[in-house]
């Protein structure tokens, strides 16, 4: 057999291809461009406050702004420190997404195989999700209590739907082909769910959870701005009630770290969940 | 001996009409032997496939395997698709042995068993990559040896090398053929190459479409040649394969070949 020829004819001709292609501007990376905006932007910024071109009431300075960071991360604001704030946050996030994890990925799954679960729940799914979250928080609030519940419940449903419609959608991309292979192979109906279907879907219930901790967040600190006694929400408005400027500038850049941070982890776990995404 | 027997295949267009994928179809795949399939896209020959290998219920008519009436997929008959459908999350070792692991051999046990088809197919290097690392012709000899590792009775194989540049198309057949050589192992192949169907085909039924049914067949022995000398060139200057391909040539294109139904 000279099946050897095969590697000598197929492989180096491939990588040749690939490292003699140019990439797109599409694909090149823009790091540096980014970096020079940002630049730009913090410039901006510094020179607009430094020369009181805007009232320093309404727009602190960049050093106002870190004083006032050390000042509330040592020291605290509003009945806690920052770490208290931004934990009690946290908490709510996690215990919200814990449950809609938990929940959202098994019937979002049953959803995408069985013709009476898809009847059944998209129902009651699609008659809430179509509503902003703070629209029903007063609901909740009266049914529940202003304690946590109400606001886990309210976040609970709002990272719940993404995260079942794209388990759902995620069982729906898979190949057919891949089924009939794995069938002809002689697996069983469990073995063609946990070593096809559950890892098919996999990419698509990562995308979804993305999702999830973006609308999440959202209608976290929207809720803490409306009934809470902790969390950033809360301690966004509680300054901002006392014109507080810089302490609500504090707020926000916390705020722009921890979703920034969500995207890097959930980036990572893709790498190291769904390294083939997208291959084949 | 896999028995077709009366095989048809009816199901409704989009237009309210009724498509006649496979139109009483009968045919024998006997032991060590390939059986080649021929004829252009939509002529039925992926539908019987599909039927052999469960994937499609007939409408009409039998398919059965050493006795057993065919009802659904099952690990006796082993696929290879055009479209390789590897996991892409597994590497290439625990593809080739996925079979395996769904009839619960112990891991050490099939890893052994893979490891034999992956020097059978000259790929025992590549068994710890991922299959997106892999050139198609590889995928493709991944997707062979996956189909083998259950030792099933009968290969079938939807045009696997169709997707296949013709270099690496011709590396894959020489493949093939020395593989059914040392195996002996009943193949029913599908192509739309008269020359794939001649060089690897004991039997070649040449298919019709709309009705899809056989309309001739015809015998060749070139494959055993084929697997011995591995060399493709004297072969395609053999007198009788220039015979045979143009009667089939003729046969494909000629506007009549309805009328050809008993043909033999």
């Amino acid at each position: 057999m000279t099946i050897a020829a095969d590697h000598r004819t197929d492989i180096p001709a491939e990588a040749a291809k690939n490292s003699r292609r140019r990439l797109p501007a599409t694909e090149r990376g823009t790091l540096g461009i980014s970096v020079a905006t940002f630049s730009v932007l913090a410039a901006l910024w510094l020179v607009a406050t430094k020369y009181h071109w805007v009232s320093s009431l309404f727009f602190p300075s960049p050093d106002e702004v870190v004083r006032q960071f050390v000042d509330v991360a040592t020291f605290g604001y509003a009945d806690g420190s920052l770490l208290d704030h931004v934990l009690s946050s946290l908490g709510r996030l996690f215990a919200a997404l814990l449950i809609g994890v938990g929940l959202g990925i098994p019937v979002g799954l049953a959803m995408g195989i069985n013709r009476w679960a898809r009847g059944v729940f998209s129902v009651p799914i699609d008659l809430y999700w179509g509503l902003p979250p703070l629209a029903y928080l007063p609901l909740l609030i009266i049914w529940l209590g202003i304690g946590e519940t109400s606001k886990i419940v309210l976040l609970t449903l709002s990272t719940f739907a993404p995260i079942c419609f794209s388990a759902q959608a995620g069982v729906r991309s898979v190949p057919p082909e891949r089924v009939n292979a794995a069938l002809s192979l002689g697996a069983n109906r469990a073995q063609i769910f946990t070593s096809i279907i559950l890892p098919s879907a996999l990419p698509e219930i990562l995308t979804g959870l993305r999702i999830a901790i973006g609308a999440g967040l959202s209608t976290l600190v929207a809720a803490e701005l409306i009934a809470a006694r902790s969390g950033i929400g809360y301690m966004i408005m509680s300054a901002a009630n006392f014109l507080a400027i810089d302490v609500v500038f504090v707020g926000l850049i916390v705020i722009a770290v921890l979703a920034f941070t969500f995207a890097f982890l959930m980036r990572l776990l893709e790498r190291r969940l769904v390294p083939w995404k997208g291959k084949l | 001996m896999l028995q077709i027997r009366n095989a048809s295949v009816r199901f409704p267009a989009a237009d309210g009409s009724t498509v006649h994928a496979l139109d009483h179809v009968s045919l024998d795949i006997p032991p060590s032997s390939i059986v080649v399939a021929l004829g252009a896209s939509g002529c039925g020959k992926s539908t019987l496939l599909n039927s052999i290998a469960g994937f499609l219920p007939l409408t009409e008519g039998s398919i059965t395997l050493d006795g057993v009436e065919i009802k659904q997929p099952g690990g006796d008959r082993g696929v290879v698709f055009q479209k390789d459908t590897l996991l892409p999350w597994a590497n290439v070792i625990d593809n080739v042995a996925l079979g395996l692991k769904y009839q619960g051999v112990p891991k050490s046990e099939r890893y052994e068993s893979a490891r034999k088809l992956l020097r059978l197919v000259d790929l025992t290097e590549f068994a710890d990559k991922p299959p997106y690392e892999l050139s198609g012709g590889m995928r493709q000899r991944v997707g062979i040896a996956r189909a083998l590792a259950t030792d099933p009775k009968i290969l079938l194989m939807d045009e696997p090398f169709g997707a296949l540049d013709s270099l690496t198309r011709e590396t894959m057949q020489q493949l093939l053929a020395s593989l059914w050589a040392r195996t002996e192992k009943q193949i029913f192949f599908i192509t739309h190459s008269i020359e794939e169907a001649l060089i690897l085909g004991t039997e070649i039924v040449v298919m019709s479409p709309r009705p899809g049914r056989i309309i001739a067949r015809y015998s060749a022995d070139f494959v055993r040649q084929f697997a011995e000398t591995g060399d493709i060139g004297p072969i395609m200057s053999d007198p009788r394969f220039i015979e045979l391909r143009e009667a089939i040539r003729d046969l494909i294109h000629r506007p009549d070949t309805r009328g050809f139904g008993g043909l033999q």
